[in-house]
């Protein structure tokens, strides 16, 4: 098991040096250049070519990555010449907001879902598992910018029960900062509810069709020992799968939510450094992103090694 | 998301005229052994000519005092040409008007809280170009000269400012006693190195593309401690407008400026910078030492403080806005904002102003080489219900020329409605009578994609079928010079930002040689008449050359203007003295919480 994790830890860095390179690659593709981002449009192309050299954009591709890459594995990740303000801080301090936000909304969603999805297996065909499984499934088609707009406008314009925006005042505590975060999860339990529950609902079935199950419901176990000891834990393997998954985008991917909200995470930060030419900004987010990405793909690896005997028997071999 | 197009590339060729009236006097003069005529005799006979101005009917006189500010005249100076001009009352100041509409006393002390787009770039004043950027230097920095809402302009750091006989040298006189927020007094020398550092190709301010062919780096003189002299490269009747706030990186800076405005933000601004944190929020404190003062003598700006919050997403702007989380919208869009029109919590301020959406169509592409053909597309435009799909109706309306009614001293020329019979016959007249296809290229930007889908439901009866490519805004911008794909697509829709005049239009964009055709039109006799209009300040001259040119520029329709969009500030109902944008200045040194 140590020797898995270790091996799948140093596979880390070949795929974050790819990444990098295809960040800046692409980078390169969109129309515009920094120099141009930083005078607008009404600076004369001299004047936008002297600022690209000063600021050394107009040396070719490899020897900008070169150099970049050297700055960025030293430590040094620079100063955004777009914004003027230091990328590391403001790159930890996005990613810590939409980190806030991600393990809120998931620490709600994962045991909502999982009840939910494991209680309609098991009543399977039963008006509550109809019930569930077509209410989640249809609040998991809703954009996040329509439901964020609807609970807004109810519970933030209307009513007042929450704020407008999802950024605490600075200095607030843990449970303010979760209060003011309360709106801008529900959309997002909204998307993943019905995705989880379904993964959770279609383990429940398939495990309960298992031998091993009628077994232990034959030798006489109490039901409650068969749902935890056997149904539970074996359901859980795709499912954990999938929440893995999910976490990407819960912390890289919610550009609409942040905007709608507000709200300053790394979703946003990466889309202004990418419309803005900011490289240096672009590749120190994605990169971050992408190690959250990978670790969370890990860690759901790992759960489901010591969540299933058969797994880890054959990662051993 | 940016602010737009503000340029001119100006090279006019432009020998000075007196009004008639004043020629005939300065000869009078002559012969009577006057032989010189001074700057202070220039002002009077120029003041006695748009008395006679007016008095003809010639000019109204909301015109006479833009003309007047313009040529440096104060309030009061313009109020008593307007009493001088007999018949009805006076118009009164757009701050006398406010102080009499029943607002409350000023209440001093509070916070405002503002939302503004976040700056694009970091803050520096000689290279921003975007709203929120615009908006928030102009908190900390301030300009010479402010334009006001009804674009008439009255002095900010200049006290006062008058044109040579030639038009050529304009003496400003600054206004005393002001310092930098770091201590040190605003002079003379501090106008000198702003505009040297403005001027100079090497700053990468988009000043330059203003003031080409203007003002050259050197040409900005010390006269004395207090009097400046710019000494520009040709005559300029409308230079004030180009040291105003509507020339919006002309604040005036210290004069041993090193670029480093965030981490050293000195000005003479009524608010100082205490906190900035990029995209998401700016906290500004009263400037105890500033050194504006309101009518009865009150120290300004009235508030403690001022919490910008930069919002990128408009849904979000409403929705703060419709919540009472902010106060103020430094600007309100049209798109997006519909929910705020009937909020009984607030009210919106309302400026007609000369913002607009341009529908170029590229002479030197088939088939608009033919005017028959852009004729046509003209006259299937149902003006009145665009501007209600696109605009709520609050926009003026534009009828294909660029001298919007909204400007001081607009020619009046005919309509132009909605035509279908007429269009098919011109199209039939040009060979298309069985119809014709085109390809309007245009952007996701704003309310551009809704624009071209109306254009393209109201060119169908005509038998116009219009292909619509809709591409992103940096698609739509990307490109080298000539060949970016704004400038050289058969048909296209590009924004423009408010501007002072029709005269900066026109250079921009409809001349031979403007830097942003996209029509390439190319039309001699509208430029010369153009280079005659720029050189008279005769208001009755100026107005013939305009009608001639409006009239031309209609008939040859090298793009439509169909509408000139209102700006919007919306603001809670409790919220006054905060006044109109006359560009993205949003001064708030009045502004108080009843």
């Amino acid at each position: 098991m140590t020797r898995y994790i270790a091996r799948r830890l140093l596979l880390l860095v070949p795929t974050l040096i790819l990444v990098s390179m295809l960040v800046f690659a692409l980078a390169e593709w969109l129309p515009g250049d920094v120099g141009r981002t930083i005078l607008g449009p009404y600076a004369t192309q001299g004047e936008v070519e002297m600022l690209n050299h000063k600021l050394g954009a107009d040396r070719p591709l490899p020897a900008r990555y070169a150099s970049w890459l050297e700055h960025f594995v030293t430590g040094d990740w620079g100063t955004s010449p777009v914004l003027n303000v230091p990328v590391f801080p403001t790159v930890m301090k996005a990613l810590g907001n939409s980190l806030l936000l991600a393990s809120f909304a998931l620490v709600i969603i994962v045991p909502t879902a999982i009840a939910l999805g494991v209680y309609a297996g098991l009543r399977k065909d039963s008006i509550l598992d109809r019930g569930i499984t077509v209410s989640t499934l249809s609040l998991t088609v809703i954009p996040e910018f329509v439901s964020g707009v609807i609970l807004l406008v109810i519970f933030a314009v209307a009513l007042k029960w929450f704020p407008v925006t999802a950024l605490a005042p600075e200095g607030s505590n843990l449970a303010t900062r979760l209060y003011y975060l309360i709106l801008p999860a529900i959309p997002l339990m909204l998307i993943e509810l019905g995705y989880i529950a379904r993964m959770a609902r279609v383990g429940t079935l398939e495990v309960l069709a298992m031998p091993y199950i009628r077994t232990a419901v034959l030798k006489g176990l109490p039901r409650w020992r068969v749902i935890f000891g056997h149904v539970l834990r074996n359901a859980m393997v795709p499912t954990v799968t999938v929440i893995g998954g999910q976490i990407g985008w819960l912390i890289g991917g919610l550009v609409v939510v942040e905007a709608l909200f507000s709200y300053p995470g790394i979703g946003k930060l990466m889309l202004d450094a990418s419309t803005t030419h900011d490289v240096i900004m672009l590749e120190a987010a994605v990169l971050a992103v992408a190690v959250f990405r990978m670790l969370s793909n890990l860690l759901a690896d790992v759960v489901v090694a010591v969540l299933s005997p058969r797994v880890r028997a054959g990662e051993a071999k | 998301m940016v602010a737009k197009l503000w340029i001119e590339a100006v090279r006019w060729r432009w020998a000075p005229r007196l009004p008639k009236e004043s020629l005939r006097r300065f000869a009078d003069q002559r012969q009577e052994g006057v032989v010189t005529m001074t700057n202070d005799q220039y002002r009077s006979e120029y003041a006695h000519h748009l008395i006679e101005q007016v008095n003809k009917g010639q000019m109204t006189r909301r015109q006479l005092l833009i003309r007047a500010s313009i040529f440096g005249f104060s309030a009061t100076a313009a109020g008593s040409l307007l009493a001088a001009c007999g018949g009805g009352s006076t118009s009164s100041s757009p701050a006398a008007s406010a102080s009499a509409s029943g607002a409350p006393a000023p209440k001093m002390g509070g916070t405002l809280k503002v939302a503004v787009q976040p700056s694009i770039t970091a803050l520096d004043p000689v290279t921003i170009y975007d709203t929120g950027g615009i908006t928030l230097i102009g908190q900390f920095c301030e300009y010479l000269i402010s334009m006001n809402e009804d674009l008439t302009l009255s002095g900010l750091l200049a006290e006062s400012w008058s044109p040579n006989v030639n038009g050529d040298v304009w003496t400003f006189k600054l206004r005393q006693g002001v310092t930098f927020n770091d201590g040190s007094p605003f002079e003379a020398d501090d106008v000198v190195a702003t505009m040297d550092l403005l001027t100079d190709p090497k700053s990468g301010s988009g000043a330059q593309a203003t003031l080409l062919g203007i003002l050259s780096p050197g040409g900005t003189k010390k006269v004395d401690q207090y009097t400046v002299a710019f000494n520009l490269d040709k005559p300029y009747a409308e230079f004030p407008n180009m040291v105003s706030s509507s020339s919006y990186n002309t604040v005036m800076l210290k004069r041993d400026y090193a670029g480093d405005w965030i981490k050293n933000p000195i000005g003479t601004g009524p608010w100082l910078l205490k906190k900035y944190v990029a995209k998401q929020s700016c906290t500004a404190v009263k400037n105890p030492t500033y050194w504006g003062k309101d009518a009865s003598g009150k120290q300004l700006p009235y508030m403690d403080a001022v919490e910008w919050v930069m919002i990128s997403d408009s849904a979000a702007a409403t929705l703060q806005m419709q919540s009472g989380a902010v106060d103020v919208q430094a600007i309100t869009s049209f798109q997006g904002s519909q929910a705020l029109y009937s909020d009984p919590n607030l009210k919106i301020l309302e400026f007609p102003a000369t913002a607009m959406k341009e529908v170029a169509m590229n002479v030197t592409k088939d088939p608009f080489g033919d005017k028959r053909v852009r004729q046509a597309v003209g006259l299937c435009m149902d003006r009145v219900a665009l501007n209600q799909a696109l605009y709520d109706g609050k926009a003026t309306i534009g009828n294909d020329t660029v001298f919007s009614s909204i400007f001081p001293n607009a020619p009046k020329i005919p309509d132009r409605t909605q035509d279908y019979a007429k269009a098919k016959q011109l199209l039939a007249d040009a060979g298309h009578a069985d119809g014709l296809a085109i390809t309007l290229t245009t952007q996701q930007y704003e309310e551009v994609p809704q624009y071209a889908q109306l254009i393209k439901a109201q060119c169908e009866p005509a038998g116009i079928k219009v292909n619509l490519n809709v591409i992103s805004y940096d698609q739509y911008y990307s490109g080298e010079g000539k060949n970016q794909v704004w400038l050289s697509v058969p048909m296209g829709i590009t924004q423009w930002g408010q501007r002072p005049t029709a005269g900066v239009f026109i250079q921009s964009m409809l001349l031979p040689d403007s830097a942003w055709s996209s029509s390439h039109w190319n039309n001699t006799e509208f430029a010369s008449l153009f280079s005659d209009y720029m050189s008279t300040p005769d208001e009755a001259k100026r107005l013939e050359l305009a009608t001639k040119m409006a009239t031309i520029e209609q008939d040859e329709t090298p793009t439509l203007q169909t509408a000139w969009i209102t700006q919007l500030r919306a603001m809670k109902k409790n919220v006054y003295g905060v006044h109109g944008p006359g560009s993205f200045y949003c001064d708030l040194r009045a502004a108080y919480r009843a």
